[in-house]
């Protein structure tokens, strides 16, 4: 096994023995089979009821996991001096970085299937159609989590947990709301509006690119060129956000 | 990118500085190593020793990676540290080591392992090997969050060694450790000299560094004030006689005129510490006032006094930490 792969399942081991990743994920597979119960409440749309809540619970647990895990993924390591025995090996920083981003998504990508598996289960359960739109809505949360965890270890590079969980809190906000943003700005007459709301949006990821949830629940398609367009706008911000992580990071002490 | 060569020396740094920003606005700079020179060779042991904050960590921190400098240059068999493959060569355990506690030691050592790019049963073999080496064969299994300090002081060194080092960088290996423990600690780190692995360790504990290290450096305030082998340096020392007189009391040998080093009453006699080209002085004067020499030789210089004697000279003989400047 190289040194990368040791450090990835390392990560994911560390996840798994973690007692928040464990509760999260069994409150996770409740919370999905209690879903059911929203039916008993739907005359007729029950199908829609059960996606949108079922879609809707796996991308809010999953979103508060990632920040959890990822914001204090380095810090927590420079914080316990855990890392001083790591890259004391011939392991470079960036290799560190991007083998801990890996063992992240990789915990959270056996989740996200573990979840879609319940979801789809309680959709065969109650014969309810499953349209590869909700299976397209469940691949995006993971690049959606994807941009998160970027943006929680790049504050994670040079701040505390805390300042990472807040900012990667905000991303996740103002990340589904650049859209509303541009619009917004777009019909403002002021042209410093239109400016600096334009500039926010291109300065900031915008989540709804990845984000098919909406669609998986009105049993819209989604096509091919929509969703690999979301899938290289989330990999090329992954990309910038890592890249100055790992710049960072590089250049920190270890004090 | 070149191999580290294990024929170059395993250690080597010039003009070595750091200077640490600190404060709320980094306005505040702390000097935590000045002009520091070290060249390690092959098979020696060599100790740093000092206080708390003369540079020793930051010396280590520098040499792993983990800190940078501001200034000269430091290479591992003859490569810049900043190239992660001269790791390849070196086993380190840092003060108060940190394994992740949610592994067990036999885990933790096979991440080290793999890290160190060993695999399948040689990794096993030589994990089992340096767990046995190191007497925690029978804990392996047990969560490190379940052992004791010496327990993980262990586990580390067992990390350090599963590469096959050629270089063992121990930062205070026996800092907490209880007397059995920094005994089994010494015998490993000499049962690696004895493999032919070069050894550098810092340490404030004086007896560690007198009865492990081939040469050493002591270090006040970020500099390196001492240099040599551990025979050269105490050698260096002024050198004093240590007489014991019979039939005089203290204030009558004082009375003598000569300045004395100290003066101890014993019962009966009287132990006095002299310069040595005061001594034939003392000598006649003792025997012209009918008192009587019992013992006269060469004062022992310890490398306690030779630690303390430097740190009175550096101005720094109650201060811990670098230099600090507003």
């Amino acid at each position: 096994m190289s040194a990368f792969s040791a450090m990835m399942w390392n990560g994911f081991r560390e996840a798994r023995r973690n007692r928040v990743t464990v509760v999260v994920g069994v409150f996770a597979a409740v919370v999905l089979l209690s879903s059911t119960l929203v039916t008993e409440v739907t005359v007729a749309t029950f199908d829609r009821v059960l996606t949108d809540f079922g879609l809707g619970m796996m991308s809010l647990i999953l979103v508060f996991l990632t920040i959890f895990l990822s914001s204090s993924l380095l810090s927590r390591e420079i914080e316990r001096r855990t890392i001083f025995l790591v890259v004391s090996k011939p392991v470079s920083r960036r290799q560190f970085l991007l083998a801990r981003l890996a063992g992240n998504m990789l915990t959270l990508g056996v989740l996200l299937v573990l979840m879609t598996l319940i979801f789809l289960g309680e959709l065969l359960l109650f014969g309810a159609d499953i349209t590869a739109t909700q299976l397209l809505a469940s691949a995006g949360l993971w690049f959606e989590l994807l941009i998160l965890s970027s943006v929680g270890i790049l504050f994670s590079s040079f701040a505390g947990p805390a300042v990472s969980a807040i900012a990667t809190t905000g991303m996740y906000f103002t990340g589904h709301l650049t859209g509303d943003l541009y619009t917004l700005a777009s019909r403002s007459e002021s042209g410093a509006v239109q400016a600096i709301g334009k500039t926010l949006y291109y300065l900031l990821p915008n989540l709804e690119r990845v984000n098919f949830r909406p669609q998986a629940t009105y049993a819209l398609p989604v096509d091919a060129s929509t969703f690999l367009s979301g899938v290289g706008y989330s990999l090329a911000w992954a990309l910038v956000l890592i890249t100055l992580a790992i710049a960072i990071f590089e250049r920190r002490d270890f004090r | 990118m070149t191999n580290p060569s294990p024929e170059a020396p395993p250690i080597q740094a010039q003009g070595l500085h750091k200077t640490y920003k600190v404060g709320f606005w980094f306005n505040r700079t702390v000097r935590a190593l000045q002009s520091m020179d070290l060249q390690v060779d092959a098979g020696q042991i060599y100790g740093l020793l000092g206080p708390n904050g003369a540079g020793k960590s930051t010396t280590i921190k520098i040499l792993m990676n983990l800190v940078r400098p501001s200034g000269g240059t430091a290479r591992l068999f003859g490569k810049p540290v900043e190239d992660a493959e001269t790791r390849r060569l070196v086993g380190f355990v840092p003060e108060n080591p940190a394994p992740y506690e949610y592994l067990t030691g036999r885990e933790f050592v096979t991440l080290a392992g793999q890290l160190a790019g060993l695999s399948g049963q040689e990794l096993d073999t030589r994990v089992t090997e340096v767990l046995g080496s190191v007497e925690m064969a029978g804990a392996e299994k047990l969560q490190i969050r379940r052992y004791s300090k010496g327990m993980v002081q262990r586990v580390a060194l067992a990390q350090a060694l599963v590469g096959r080092p050629k270089l063992l960088i121990l930062d205070e290996p026996t800092s907490g450790l209880d007397p059995l423990g920094r005994r089994q600690m010494r015998d490993l780190i000499l049962a690696e000299r004895a493999k032919g692995t070069t050894v550098l360790f810092c340490s404030h504990i004086i007896p560690d560094v007198e009865s492990l290290c081939d040469r050493l450096a002591v270090l006040v305030g970020g500099r390196r004030v001492r240099e040599g082998s551990v025979q050269e340096l105490v050698s260096a020392q002024a050198s004093s006689m240590e007489v014991v007189v019979e039939g005089m009391n203290s204030e009558q040998v004082r009375g003598l005129g000569i300045p004395l080093e100290s003066v101890q009453a014993l019962d009966g006699r009287v132990m006095l510490q002299v310069a040595d080209v005061d001594s034939q002085r003392l000598l006649g004067g003792v025997l012209g006032a009918g008192g009587r020499v019992n013992r006269m030789q060469p004062a022992r210089f310890s490398l306690e006094q030779l630690f303390m004697n430097a740190l009175k000279e550096s101005g720094r003989a109650s201060s811990v930490g670098g230099e600090i400047n507003t």
